[in-house]
């Protein structure tokens, strides 16, 4: 008989999602760093998921950079999960002109891969139909 | 005679009283049941001869003795009830009076520890020192919803106020090891 552990009722889980929220309401700038450094690193799917939904709800410049023009995070997290998941927030986000900034100046870069910008493109179309 | 008839008799009977003493034989002899001598009356035997012998419609003529002796003892009873009543009166007078003394010493006890103990002048020392204006003031100016906030919302308000690096990122570095922790665990 399959043993599934269920992340959500987890006491360490729901630790780890107050202490993300709690980042998501910090007016302290540095919430961003910490966030990208602990959450978006984490090897557990619905812990970078929570972080990732966590700097879009920021709706900073910053935070929004993170989850848009990184490889492996937010947008382009290996995590369909993930991915959707932040692309959903995105699109849900009531003021979406910061969004909309950042993903301009990442589809113009050259800085950044392709499947990056190719990413990004898409969910600015989506956003722009939204 | 049906009863109906007999209840329409006797209402004819209480409310048309001149009829009841044109009825009323005056050369009756009052005394035609009853023997004083022998026997003690116990109930209204004062009635005209005559009215037995003609079965005319009156008032105490159609009533059995026994009936009489009913009406009699509710009559009794009815003096026996004005005694309970006044019996009554009485009593709620006594509680009357046990709550005036009730009231009175508790006004005079009150009065006996204002001026010994408390007096208004100290209670509002009391008050000025312990609770200013100005504390009152930002008591009420306080987001009512953070009185009736639930504890996970409260902890997140705390955490929210906390320095990102130095307090936050250790609690979630040492979150975070524990759930990897019990998911090695229940792996």
């Amino acid at each position: 008989m399959e043993n599934k552990f269920n992340i959500k009722n987890n006491k360490n889980f729901n630790k780890v999602s107050n202490i993300i929220e709690s980042l998501t309401i910090n007016p302290n700038p540095d919430s961003v760093a910490v966030l990208e450094e602990i959450g978006t690193n984490s090897s557990i799917d619905e812990v970078r998921e929570l972080t990732s939904r966590a700097l879009v709800k920021r709706n900073e410049h910053g935070s929004l950079s993170v989850v848009i023009s990184n490889r492996g995070k937010g947008i382009n997290d290996m995590s369909t999960v993930v991915a959707m998941s932040t692309i959903n927030e995105l699109l849900s986000l009531e003021n979406k002109e910061e969004a909309m900034k950042v993903l301009e100046s990442t589809i113009s870069s050259d800085s950044f891969d392709d499947e990056v910008k190719e990413n990004a493109r898409s969910v600015k179309a989506l956003m722009a139909l939204s | 005679m049906s009863t109906v008839e007999k209840i329409t008799q006797l209402s004819h009977r209480i409310f048309n009283t001149s009829v009841n003493e044109q009825n009323t034989s005056r050369t009756s002899n009052p005394f035609a049941a009853s023997n004083f001598q022998k026997n003690i009356l116990t109930e209204d035997v004062f009635e005209p001869s005559k009215a037995k012998e003609a079965k005319n419609v009156s008032f105490t003529g159609n009533l059995s003795a026994s009936s009489k002796r009913i009406y009699s003892t509710f009559v009794g009873s009815l003096s026996d009830l004005g005694n309970k009543f006044y019996e009554g009166i009485e009593s709620i007078v006594a509680f009357g009076k046990s709550v005036r003394d009730g009231i009175v010493n508790t006004w005079n006890k009150i009065q006996e520890i204002g001026n010994k103990e408390i007096s208004l002048e100290g209670a509002k020392n009391i008050l000025n020192k312990e609770v200013s204006f100005e504390g009152a003031k930002n008591m009420l100016s306080m987001d009512i919803t953070s009185l009736f906030a639930k504890p996970k919302e409260r902890e997140i308000a705390k955490m929210a106020k906390m320095d990102p690096h130095s307090e936050v990122k250790p609690m979630l570095s040492e979150a975070l090891s524990a759930l990897e922790a019990d998911m090695v665990a229940a792996a």
